[in-house]
């Protein structure tokens, strides 16, 4: 299985998650309620 | 391809690989390999004499399998030239020797075990790519028993058993008995047209190759019946729907379904297939001597080398991507490269032979004159203000610029083989670059235009000049409805959308900014897009530590089809337009007042400049 990642629509603000892999270049993403391509990675926060 | 092989003025390198590409149009510098094949191909006549008395025996990749071949041998019949090599992994082996037995028999003496691999490096002017694509392997479709049941085989195998070079002198049978089948099946779309398995586009060649078959079948066999199973028959091109018909008036039957499971009859070595036919709805049974999966094909599994060597760019399918799918299509985006063949997509020997012609008439013309017009759109590196940190050099989807780093010697760039996407000068920390008819003091003003009278009511949308600026016009022309806030800013490609357009256009009271290009498979500067995605990506983390919502700056790919979408896209952009507060606005103004110029900033030192691997 494909690592996934934590996103965000930066449109509509949906949460949703998709396959990452930190090591492929930049991917085009798609909201999956909006279609819109403003889709932000969520990073975990630095301890 | 004899032709070619006498041809005067064409030099053929056979059993070769290219090794590097460097340059630029007209003055490519090429490397190639020309592998030791251990025979002089020059003295060999071809008489045989050494395969005859080499004991090693290997599966023939040519007969795919069928027959065998010698650790010596000739890879077919039709080689050009037409001189042995020798398969040194075969081999009994050379060092020391341990057979040597083809050296004996050799009167030419043309066998060498010495013989090195040479490195040959050639210029030339253009390049032309032709180097054609692979066959999908059906066995991960399990249901299809392919290599599970003696008579389950492919289409290209098919090819080799029917063709009279064969391993059978044409005389068809099937593997299990070499009995010539009484009953055959074929089935459709093997690897191709699936979401889930093998790929998602049409093979463009699978419906006609099979057609021809049958036709080649019943020529041979009148008696042996046929039945192939489809979804969808595509015979579009000349003369392809007479060919069906022929097929069907010889007795062929074409069945709308493809078969759910396959099982083999233990005994007979039959294969009994179970079939919805969609035209009936009814679950039907066939049982048949043998069937054919009519494979599709897939890009060259080297094609990420190819890629590399010659800076292009690849569709989601795989196969290379030409400069302009309608008025360059066998332009690839780097000047002075062309496409022949499957290498660019799928398609059969006619079309093959009309993208090659077009190919070399367009090498031609480009060989023929004796200065080329270079983009008017290029960019200028001002050496002063260049620190040879590289990040250009790194950008450039074109190898367009030069840099040594090491030596500090500044950037400059190659006008010949720029493309003028602008992300060079998006991307340098120093503003040492000029992107000549989009320069910074083009678009700073334009900024400030959109800005001037009420920046709150104002969208500051970047387009890219051949998706989605298009997209706009489409909508525009298809008289879609969208609000009238959007500004646009042209640019040549996103690449070109510098952070600091950007910060500029938040600074001066933008309440939401757009950055717009064209879908990462339609980058028509290869892969400058990505670069646009990183930066935009990177604002988004910066916004937010300066207290900006990072909302308010938005991206979105939208190609020259799809005014549809540009015009959704600008009404949902409106409503959040509308969400901004002026408190907000006055708050970003706050934070990004000490904003600057990127040639303006001092020059960061060494170590905060970022090099990306
Ligand atoms: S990015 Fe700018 S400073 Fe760095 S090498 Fe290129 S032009 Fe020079
Ligand atoms: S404008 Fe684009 S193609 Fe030209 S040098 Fe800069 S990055 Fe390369
Ligand atoms: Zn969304």
């Amino acid at each position: 299985m494909a690592e996934e990642a934590n996103f965000k629509c930066l449109r509509c603000g949906q949460e949703f998650k998709l396959p990452y892999d930190p090591k492929a270049g930049p991917q085009e993403r798609t909201c999956p309620k909006c279609r819109s391509n403003s889709v932000r990675r969520i990073k975990e926060q630095k301890k | 391809m004899m032709d070619v092989g006498r041809h005067p003025r064409i030099k053929l390198f056979v059993y070769s690989e290219v090794e590097d590409v460097s340059g630029y149009v007209g003055n490519f510098k090429v490397k190639v390999r020309k592998k030791a094949r251990y025979v002089d191909e020059n003295e060999c006549n071809a008489c045989a004499e050494c395969a005859k008395i080499c004991p090693v025996v290997v599966p023939d990749e040519f007969q795919m399998g069928f027959s065998s071949r010698k650790a010596i041998y000739i890879q077919l019949p039709q080689a050009v030239p037409s001189a042995y090599v020798l398969d040194m992994n075969a081999c009994l082996g050379n060092n020391p020797i341990a057979c040597g037995k083809c050296v004996e028999v050799c009167d030419k003496k043309c066998i060498d075990y010495d013989m090195q691999d040479q490195f040959i490096d050639l210029e030339v002017g253009a390049i032309i790519v032709a180097s054609g694509m692979d066959v999908y392997d059906p066995t991960e479709l399990d249901e299809f028993g392919y290599t599970r049941f003696d008579n389950v085989i492919t289409s290209m195998e098919f090819e080799r058993l029917i063709c009279a070079g064969g391993p059978t002198t044409g005389h068809f049978i099937r593997l299990s008995d070499r009995e010539t089948p009484k009953t055959i099946g074929f089935v459709q779309c093997v690897g191709s047209r699936s979401e889930r398995r093998g790929n998602r586009y049409c093979s463009n060649i699978c419906c006609m190759n099979t057609i021809k078959d049958t036709v080649l079948l019943k020529d041979h066999y009148p008696d042996i019946e046929v039945k192939v199973f489809y979804m969808d028959l595509r015979a579009f091109g000349k003369g392809f729907e007479d060919l069906l018909r022929r097929s069907r008036s010889e007795g062929v039957k074409y069945i709308r379904g493809i078969p759910g499971e396959i099982y083999e009859d233990s005994k007979t070595k039959n294969l009994i297939l179970d079939v919805e036919n969609t035209t009936t709805g009814e679950v039907e049974k066939h049982e048949l001597d043998m069937l054919v999966l009519s494979v599709g094909v897939i890009p060259r599994q080297d094609g990420d080398l190819i890629q590399k060597l010659l800076t292009l760019s690849r569709t989601v399918d795989g196969f290379f991507m030409e400069s302009h799918p309608k008025l360059k299509p066998v332009d690839a985006p780097t000047r002075g490269v062309f496409f022949a063949g499957c290498s660019e997509s799928p398609k059969d020997v006619k079309d093959s032979v009309t993208q090659a012609s077009a190919s070399a008439s367009r090498a031609g013309i480009l060989l023929s004159s004796d200065r080329i017009k270079v983009e008017a759109i290029t960019s200028v590196i001002d050496k002063d203000k260049c620190t040879s940190c590289g990040i250009c050099y790194q950008a450039c989807p074109f190898k367009a610029i030069v840099v040594d780093r090491k030596a500090k010697i500044p950037a400059e760039v190659i006008e010949a083989a720029c493309a003028g996407c602008g992300t060079c000068g998006a991307e340098c920390p120093f503003g040492a670059v000029t992107m000549k008819h989009f320069t910074d003091e083009q678009i700073f003003p334009q900024i400030d235009a959109i800005l001037e009278e009420n920046p709150q009511d104002k969208i500051v949308v970047f387009a890219c000049n051949w998706c989605s600026y298009q997209g706009g016009d489409n909508a525009g022309m298809s008289r879609l409805q969208y609000p009238a806030t959007g500004r646009i800013i042209r640019t040549m490609c996103s690449g070109r959308v510098d952070e600091q357009f950007i910060l500029y256009a938040f600074s001066k009271g933008a309440p939401i900014v757009l950055v717009s290009g064209c879908h990462f498979a339609d980058c028509h500067y290869i892969d400058a897009n990505r670069w646009t995605q990183k930066r935009v990506e990177k604002l988004w983390d910066k916004l937010e530590r300066k207290g900006i919502r990072p909302e308010r700056l938005q991206l979105e790919w939208i190609s020259a089809a799809e005014g549809q979408k540009f015009a959704k896209v600008m009404r949902e952009i409106e409503e959040m337009r509308q969400k901004v507060t002026p408190e907000e606005i006055e708050h970003t103004k706050k934070v990004l007042s000490d904003w600057k110029p990127k040639g303006a900033k001092r020059r960061p030192k060494k170590a905060e400049v970022k090099i990306e691997a």
